[in-house]
C-alpha cells in the first residue's frame, strides 16, 4: 500500500501562497482556519527560504496519541484523518502537533473551540466518498477520484510534492544528487543562493 | 620452532597490536577534535536546524496571520505529548490510587477517631449558613470538575472499549462543556472562600506542635488547635493556592482567542493537571476526615453547630474561647432551636396549604 506524504522543497518554494489559496478554495475551509500556510525563514535576507506546511500525516501521529476520544484514524494510504462527529474540540491535538496543523474554528459558545479542522490530504473523512455530508465537513475528496491534493498539483515550481512517499523521495533524491553535483562544481546558483552562502562568502 | 607455533604467535601479536591500536584510537577520539575531512550537509538538514534555532529569535514570518502561524516546528509539542501520555496518565493514576489505599489502610488500622468523653449535648455555633452554603457549593463544583476532568484524562482506555466511540464522545463532550462552564463558578466560590475564611486560617502559635505530633497520629492525647488546627489551615491554603493556579491555567486553556501561544497553553495544561491531581489526592483525605474519619465533624458542616466535647478535643483553644465568652447552648435550647426551625417549616407549609 502506498504511504502518502507531502514534501516541500525549500530550494524551490517562492512563497507565492497559491497552495494556501487553492486549499481554502478547494475545501471551503471554515472561517479563520488555514489548513496550509507558507512560512518564510529570514525574510528579505539573502538566502531566505520558504516552506509550505500543513498536516504531515505522521506515521505515528501525536494528535492521534493524545486525543481523549480517539477520533483519529490512518487510512490504507497512510493519510491521517479524523471524525468530526466524535471530536469534542478539546484542543489537545493542537498542543501535541509540532507543526500547528490542527485548527479550531471559534464557533462554540463564548468563542470556545469548535470541531477541529485540519488538512485531509484531500481525502475527505469517514463519510461516504464525495457525499455532500463529507464535503460540508471535510472538503473535497480528490484522492478517491485518483487525484492528488490540489496544493501540490498546482504548485508552479513543483516545490510542494505530494503522493506515494517512495515516488516523492525518488524525485527529491534525484534533485539532491543534481544539486550535490552543482555544489561540488562550486559557484553554481544553488550553492550561492543557499543558507550556507553567508558562511562561504565570509571565507572569501 | 615449527610453522604452526609461528602462525600462532603471529596471530597473538596481531591481536595485541590491534587492541593497542584500538585503545589509541579511542584515546585520540576522546581528546582530539573533528576529523580533517570537510563535511557537506544536506541543505534540508541545515534548514530544519535553522528553523529550530529561529523558533526563539523570531526571524520566521508567514503571510497567514494567526497565533503561532510563524512557528514552523514547536519542539515543545513532543515534550508535552510525552508528559501527558507517559507521565501524567501513569503517575497520576498511581498517586490517586496510592492516596486512596493509604486512607483505606489508615481506616482499617486506626479506625474511626471517636470522642473519648462522648457527647455532652451542649452545642456551640461554628459555621454560619453562608459559610456552609459556600463550602458545599465549592465542594460540589469541585467534585463535578474532578469527575469530568478525570473522564477526559483516563476515559479513553476505560470507557471506549465499554461504550464505543460514539457514546463515549457524547459523554466526553458533555464532560468538556460542563468542565468549561463550571470552572468559572469554582473560581468565584474560591475567591469568596478566600475572603470569608482567611482570618481564621493564618498560622498561629501551637500549630508547630500540631505538625511535630503529626496531627495526633504520634502520641495518644489530642493535639492543640485553634478554630482551625494546623492540618485544616494547610488544607485551606492548598485549596486556595493550587485552586487559584488551576483556575488561572484553566482560563488560559478555555479561551483560545486571547492570543496566547501554544507553548503557554502546553505549560498551562501541565500546571492545570499536576495541580488537579494534587488537589484531588488531598481532597480525598479531607473528605475522609470530614465524614467517616472523625466523630462529630460532619455535624459542623450539616447544621453549623458542634458539640462542645468535640470542640474541646479537636480545637481546645477555640473551645476555651467559647467557654470564656459563654457561647455554649444547652441541650434544651439547642432542641428548641432545631424544633423552631422544624416548626417554622411546618407553619409555612400550613400557610401554603391554606392558600
Amino acid at each position: 500500500m502506498a504511504r502518502m506524504k507531502f514534501y516541500c522543497d525549500a530550494e524551490r518554494c517562492i512563497e507565492c501562497n497559491a497552495c494556501v489559496t487553492a486549499c481554502k478554495n478547494e475545501n471551503e475551509v471554515p472561517w479563520g482556519v488555514n489548513r496550509r500556510r507558507v512560512v518564510t525563514i529570514n525574510d528579505g535576507v539573502p538566502g531566505e527560504r520558504s516552506l509550505s506546511v500543513a498536516c504531515m500525516h505522521c506515521s505515528d501521529a501525536p494528535c492521534a496519541t493524545v486525543c481523549p476520544v480517539d477520533c483519529f484514524y490512518t487510512t490504507d494510504d497512510g493519510v491521517v484523518l479524523h471524525d468530526k462527529d466524535i471530536c469534542i474540540g478539546c484542543g489537545y491535538c493542537f498542543y501535541a502537533c509540532p507543526f500547528g496543523a490542527p485548527q479550531f474554528p471559534d464557533d462554540g459558545a463564548f468563542a470556545s473551540r469548535g470541531k477541529m479542522d485540519k488538512c485531509t490530504f484531500c481525502a475527505g473523512g469517514p463519510e461516504e466518498d464525495n457525499s455532500a455530508d463529507e464535503y460540508q465537513k471535510y472538503g473535497s475528496n480528490r484522492l478517491s477520484e485518483g487525484k492528488l491534493p490540489l496544493c501540490a498539483e498546482m504548485c508552479s515550481t513543483k516545490a510542494l510534492l505530494a503522493g506515494d512517499a517512495n515516488v516523492v523521495s525518488d524525485i527529491y533524491r534525484e534533485r539532491v544528487i543534481k544539486r550535490g553535483a552543482s555544489v561540488l562544481n562550486k559557484g553554481v546558483s544553488y550553492q550561492n543562493a543557499s543558507l550556507r552562502a553567508s558562511a562561504v562568502l565570509k571565507d572569501k | 620452532m615449527s610453522k604452526c607455533t609461528w602462525i600462532f604467535f603471529r596471530q597473538v601479536y596481531f591481536f595485541i597490536s590491534l587492541l593497542i591500536f584500538l585503545c589509541l584510537l579511542l584515546a585520540v577520539d576522546a581528546t582530539a577534535s573533528e576529523p580533517a575531512t570537510s563535511k557537506v550537509n544536506s541543505p534540508g538538514s541545515e534548514l530544519w536546524m535553522n528553523v529550530r534555532k529561529n523558533m526563539a529569535t523570531g526571524k520566521v514570518t508567514s503571510q497567514v496571520k494567526s497565533v503561532d502561524s510563524n512557528v514552523l516546528i514547536n519542539s515543545y509539542a513532543q515534550r508535552w505529548t510525552q508528559f501527558r501520555m507517559t507521565q501524567l496518565i501513569n503517575y497520576g493514576l498511581i498517586v490517586l490510587l496510592a492516596v486512596f489505599s493509604i486512607i483505606f489502610l489508615f481506616y482499617v488500622i486506626r479506625g474511626r477517631v471517636k470522642l473519648s468523653g462522648g457527647l455532652s449535648g451542649h452545642m456551640v455555633h461554628r459555621f454560619t449558613d453562608y459559610e456552609r452554603v459556600l463550602h458545599w457549593v465549592l465542594a460540589i463544583v469541585f467534585l463535578f470538575l474532578a469527575t469530568t476532568g478525570l473522564i477526559l484524562l483516563f476515559g479513553r482506555p476505560i470507557f471506549i472499549p465499554l461504550l464505543g466511540h460514539e457514546i463515549f464522545s457524547v459523554f466526553a463532550s458533555a464532560s468538556k462543556e460542563g468542565h468549561n462552564l463550571f470552572g468559572p463558578i469554582f473560581l468565584v466560590s474560591l475567591i469568596l472562600m478566600l475572603f470569608s475564611f482567611v482570618r481564621r486560617n493564618i498560622y498561629a502559635r501551637g500549630d508547630l506542635t500540631w505538625l511535630l505530633r503529626g496531627g495526633g497520629i504520634i502520641g495518644k492525647s489530642h493535639v492543640t488547635g485553634g478554630f482551625f488546627n494546623m492540618g485544616e489551615k494547610t488544607w485551606y491554603w492548598i485549596v486556595i493556592l493550587i485552586g487559584l493556579a488551576i483556575s488561572a491555567s484553566g482560563l488560559i486553556l478555555v479561551s483560545p482567542n486571547l492570543g496566547q501561544s501554544r507553548i503557554i497553553m502546553e505549560l498551562s495544561h501541565v500546571i492545570h493537571s499536576i495541580g488537579a491531581i494534587i488537589l484531588i489526592a488531598v481532597s480525598m483525605g479531607h473528605m475522609y476526615l470530614g465524614t467517616k474519619g472523625t466523630e462529630g465533624t460532619l455535624e459542623s458542616m450539616k447544621t453549623g453547630y458542634v458539640d462542645i466535647k468535640w470542640a474541646e478535643e479537636h480545637h481546645d483553644r477555640w473551645a476555651k474561647e467559647c467557654h470564656d465568652n459563654n457561647r455554649l447552648i444547652s441541650a434544651e435550647d439547642y432542641a428548641k432551636l432545631q424544633g423552631k426551625i422544624i416548626q417554622n417549616a411546618k407553619v409555612s407549609n400550613a400557610m401554603e396549604e391554606n392558600k
